[in-house]
């Protein structure tokens, strides 16, 4: 969706307050009007079309909607668009290089890390923030750095048996590097 | 690559065909579909538990900038039909009821308009615009209070709040009760929970402006029922319109009769079942008559529908359900019929405080429970009684009446009990609608484990002892159920029991526990066993409901050969995590010879996916799903190497079919594919449609069908100082029969466990003594966390057979049996502080409480 339908649906609307923002998406540039009010990841999801991050409480429980801003993992219902004026965001849609999965994503669907998957996103964007800075996290800190997360389907083993397979590759991809 | 060994997919950890797409954001969840023009829906919900609405002003909503429609229950009166419960038992009163409440509403969140406008924000901003001016009445906030005397009905053709009650007596209990040596008597109480999958309920209704034809995008376990409920429901117009039309286009109801004709040729007991029924059908007529209007309103303007004013549902990714989306419900049909009203596209997105409040709640459930013994702890009968609180709307099409019936018939589980006298009574309340979650019978199984403990500490038997005592082993197989059902000789629940009690060490738990004690350490260990009916023997619905067996039908499904040799499996199936692209894709690429990438399976779109009203749910489609994936692919296998045989000049006898590569014996490079197959198949003048080769339909009635088993260890280590409760070990022993996927199997087991140990330790839905809703966020519903659930051991018990597809459901039993075995382990580490549980949520302050560590 682009911005000028944006535009076209504001008009109907009651003094909708207008504001610009540049940030940049999984390393690409966007220049969008948004009203202040709404949240990055309605942002993501509805006028960037990266539907691939979830709402799943929109009230900053659950972790569906989690994205990575400027290196932090950070819940895209509870920040306003606004508020990542100027920063860098990466989605679930920046995981994968074109056909080859992350090692994360390689390593969840070995171990059949989730069942429904609405949750995945979320998961999978917590861990990648989280081994961009502590590459080597036992199973116990992964439970810890997890748990932030909500999941419904698995009981997270498969999820927990998937973090730490990663973490595997990862550190013999470094190592073969 | 494992995928790749044709032939050997069933039974191994095949990685999940849907996983490239999900693990990407490339799903498509119900959320993720923008059509074009198209609307957004927001509720205005009753803040009221029980009120009645004098005026409704929707003057400043419709005024509201960006606001499209306000539409209100008289309204919604005017252009629908209302809900009909299609199920009927004995003593049953179905509530006739709407999508929007117009003159009353019944619990908090009660639906009473709905706003649609150019965005989701603008709609929600406008529903805080519509005035509506309540008078508060008296709610009735539990069952107590509904049956209480003086109690307001909720309902007025239930002066007294019962919307069911009726008694099943399986032999002389009186005299058994009275001849017995011990009879010991147990009241207990399970509260309210709810499934909340991490998706929440939502729908797009595409209307397509220019032909006028409906696409509903929808998150649903049953894509037909949905269909056909909205089209039953939807467009209402009188008879006498109805009938002019049809006299018009004499032509439409054609269709609709040759289909409903089909089916029962292809079902012929369906002619036969209805009829039970119809007594019961007539009675509830008599009650209220207007029943009779609406369903004659309903079914002619169903026969006089154009197929265009009919909807076709479209399913595709789904954020998990467990139970909760197999309910058509009341935001569907508003959100269905308000699109339709305005002639365009709507979609409805339910937030969670919406879903918490209004999406679905299970459970909450009473049983009195008596059990007549012999001094060595012999069963020999039992009482139950049951009161359900079944909230103000019932769950459509089916919900507390149909789960009552299965706790009657399972309340016996794998035990033998000779005698039972099981009472029944469903209530209606102030409270949101009681759905299915994940085995919504499971009741029967905690009170049973759990007395079955009350019974152990009672008599001073060991709690091994008092379940080896009484549960029916191999040898006595096969056997009735007292209700009815057969125990066929592959139950063996007996061996799921002795196998845990193995693996647990249970004899030398009493002395560990003592040890620990002194050391200042509370530790307990509890036992379950259970057995689900997954799908059950043959005639397990009649057990339930005299006349349903038969109104289900088959599992259908359609195994194709496409032109370009590829095969697609087409299943009623509505899979919402249980990953059935891989499984069914595993049966179908073994019987036929074939990668499991040149498999597709095909769900969720109703113009092309077989009918049933089935849908996924109930632990059924491994058993029936895999059985008629079997059945069509081995059908479809005899046609392709029909014609290879001609092909390669070859007997057919003499051909295998190795990686999708059909050769003699001894000559792969000689083979033909399938595509060669397809094009012979289409040279020949092919019937299939479009761009098939062969098409197989199948139909299966679950054969043999079946049980699936189960016994669960927990060990739990209580801190008296916190309450806290951790559970340190957790062993679940289980049978399903042969296993198409373990990685799937266990995680069905695991997810069904933690949801289970969450019911027990955190989540309970919350209403005041006013009914008013208390739990509206998930920092007041507690969803366990990674850092909850413990790691679950899982053993596998086969029983040998020679049964074809003998695969049985194993994705209710974790939630079933969790439950049972983390209470019975609370129990035995507090029981030498005289703790008796008889109530399932536990939480921190509980665990105070029945310890004495602070008062009650």
């Amino acid at each position: 969706m682009t911005t000028s339908h944006l535009a076209d649906r504001a008009s109907d609307e009651p003094d909708v307050d207008l504001q610009p923002l540049r940030f940049t998406v999984n390393g690409t540039l966007e220049t969008l009007e948004v009203e202040s009010r709404r949240t990055l990841a309605e942002v993501l999801r509805e006028e960037l079309g990266l539907t691939g991050t979830h709402l799943g409480c929109e009230h900053g429980v659950c972790g569906a909607c989690t994205v990575i801003v400027d290196g932090d993992a950070a819940r895209a219902c509870l920040l306003l668009a606004v508020q990542v004026e100027g920063a860098s965001i990466e989605t679930i849609e920046s995981l994968a290089d074109g056909d080859d999965l992350h090692p994360i994503q390689e390593a969840m669907r070995e171990h059949h890390g989730f069942q429904c998957a609405f949750c995945a996103p979320g998961f999978l964007m917590t861990l990648k923030a989280l081994l961009d800075v502590e590459p080597a996290p036992t199973r116990d800190q992964l439970r810890e750095e997890l748990s932030g997360n909500l999941c419904r389907c698995t009981g997270y083993a498969s999820i927990l048996d998937g973090a730490c397979a990663a973490v595997r590759a990862i550190q013999a991809g470094t190592n073969n590097a | 690559m494992r995928e790749a060994i044709a032939g050997k997919l069933v039974g191994t950890r095949v990685r999940r065909v849907e996983d490239r797409r999900l693990l990407t954001g490339q799903g498509c969840y119900v959320d993720d579909v923008q059509v074009p023009n198209m609307a957004h829906a927001a509720f205005v919900r009753s803040p009221h538990a029980h009120a009645r609405i004098r005026s409704i002003d929707v003057a400043a909503a419709r005024r509201h900038p960006g606001v499209v429609a306000v539409i209100t229950g008289a309204d919604i009166e005017a252009i629908t039909n209302p809900f009909i419960g299609m199920f009927s038992v004995a003593g049953l009163y179905d509530p006739r009821f709407y999508s929007l409440a117009r003159e009353r509403v019944r619990h908090v969140g009660d639906p009473v308009a709905i706003v649609v406008a150019e965005s989701r924000r603008v709609a929600e901003d406008a529903s805080d615009l519509v005035e509506v001016d309540y008078e508060e009445l008296q709610a009735v906030a539990t069952s107590g209070q509904a049956l209480a005397d003086g109690a307001p009905a909720i309902w007025e053709k239930a002066p007294d709040n019962l919307l069911l009650t009726h008694s099943h007596t399986y032999g002389d209990v009186d005299a058994v009760f009275a001849d017995a040596d011990r009879v010991i008597t147990q009241r207990f109480r399970q509260h309210r929970v709810s499934n909340q999958p991490m998706e929440t309920r939502g729908i797009v209704v595409e209307v397509d402006a220019a032909t006028g034809t409906t696409t509903v995008h929808a998150a649903t376990q049953s894509a037909h029922s949905l269909k056909w409920a909205l089209a039953l429901m939807s467009d209402r117009q009188t008879v006498r319109t109805s009938v002019k039309e049809l006299l018009a286009h004499r032509d439409r109801p054609a269709r609709f009769v040759a289909g409903v004709k089909a089916m029962l040729a292809a079902n012929p007991e369906m002619k036969q079942g209805g009829n039970p029924m119809m007594g019961v059908i007539a009675k509830q007529m008599r009650r209220d008559p207007r029943r009779l209007v609406d369903m004659q309103r309903a079914m002619v303007g169903l026969l006089a529908k154009d197929r265009a004013d009919r909807p076709e549902v479209l399913a595709r990714d789904i954020g998990g359900a467990f139970g909760t989306k197999a309910s058509v419900s009341r935001e569907e049909m508003a959100v269905y019929a308000a699109a339709r009203h305005i002639g365009r596209s709507v979609k409805w997105i339910e937030d969670r405080n919406e879903h918490l409040m209004v999406g679905g709640h299970a459970r909450d459930e009473m049983i009195d429970i008596s059990v007549a013994l012999r001094n060595d702890g012999v069963i020999l009968g039992m009482r139950a009684a049951l009161t359900l609180d079944g909230g103000a709307y019932p769950s459509f099409p089916f919900g507390a009446t149909m789960f009552a019936q299965i706790m009657r018939v399972m309340i016996p589980g794998p035990y033998r009990i000779p005698v039972l006298r099981f009472d029944t009574t469903v209530v209606a309340t102030n409270k949101a609608t009681y759905v299915a979650y994940r085995g919504p019978w499971a009741v029967e199984t905690w009170v049973r484990e759990r007395m079955l403990d009350v019974i152990a500490r009672e008599m001073r038997i060991s709690r091994a002892d008092i379940r080896l005592r009484n549960i029916v082993g191999p040898d006595e197989l096969p056997t009735p159920m007292v209700t009815g059902p057969m125990l066929d000789v592959r139950v063996s629940a007996k061996a799921t029991l002795e196998r845990a009690l193995d693996v647990a060490d249970f004899d030398a738990w009493p002395a560990a526990q003592i040890e620990a004690r002194n050391a200042g350490r509370i530790l307990g260990l509890g036992v379950a066993t259970f057995i689900e009916a997954a799908p059950g023997p043959p005639g397990f619905t009649e057990a339930l409901v005299p006349g349903m067996g038969s109104m289900a039908g088959g599992e259908p499904a359609h195994v194709v050969l496409e032109a370009d040799g590829m095969v697609s499996v087409i299943t009623q199936q509505v899979p919402h995590g249980q990953g059935h692209e891989t499984t069914l894709a595993q049966v179908a690429a073994d019987e036929l010879g074939v990668p499991i990438a040149a498999v597709r399976v095909i769900y969720g779109d109703t113009t092309v996916t077989p009918f049933s009203v089935v849908g996924t749910g109930g632990s059924r489609s491994a058993a029936l799903a895999g059985g008629v994936v079997t059945f069509g692919a081995r059908a479809l296998r005899d046609e392709v190497l029909d014609i290879a045989a001609d092909l390669l000049e070859a007997s057919r006898d003499d051909l295998v079919v190795e990686d999708g590569n059909i050769h003699v014996v001894g000559t792969p490079a000689r083979g033909i594919g399938f595509a060669a197959v397809a094009a012979e198949a289409r040279r020949r003048g092919s019937t299939a449609p479009g761009t098939e080769a062969i098409r197989i339909t199948q139909e299966y009635d679950g054969g043999e069908g079946g049980w699936t088993q189960a016994t669960h260890v927990c060990w739990v280590e209580i801190d008296l100082e916190t309450g806290q409760v951790t559970i340190p070990r957790y062993v679940v022993v289980e049978d399903c029969g042969e296993i198409i996927n373990p990685a799937i199997v266990d995680g069905q087991i695991r997810g069904g466990v933690a949801q289970g140990v969450g019911a027990v330790l955190y989540e309970k839905i919350d209403y005041d003594a006013s009914g008013q809703f208390q739990t509206g966020t998930f920092m007041d519903y507690l969803i366990p966390t990674a850092v909850e659930i413990p790691d679950i051991e899982i053993h596998h018990v086969e029983t040998p057979s020679d049964i074809p597809a003998n695969y049985r459901g194993v994705g209710e039993g974790g939630m079933i049996l969790a439950p049972a075995a983390l209470t019975n382990a609370i129990e035995d580490a507090l029981a030498h502080l005289g703790v008796r549980i008889t109530e399932q949520h536990l939480p921190p302050t509980r665990i105070l409480e029945l310890a004495g560590v602070i008062p009650r």
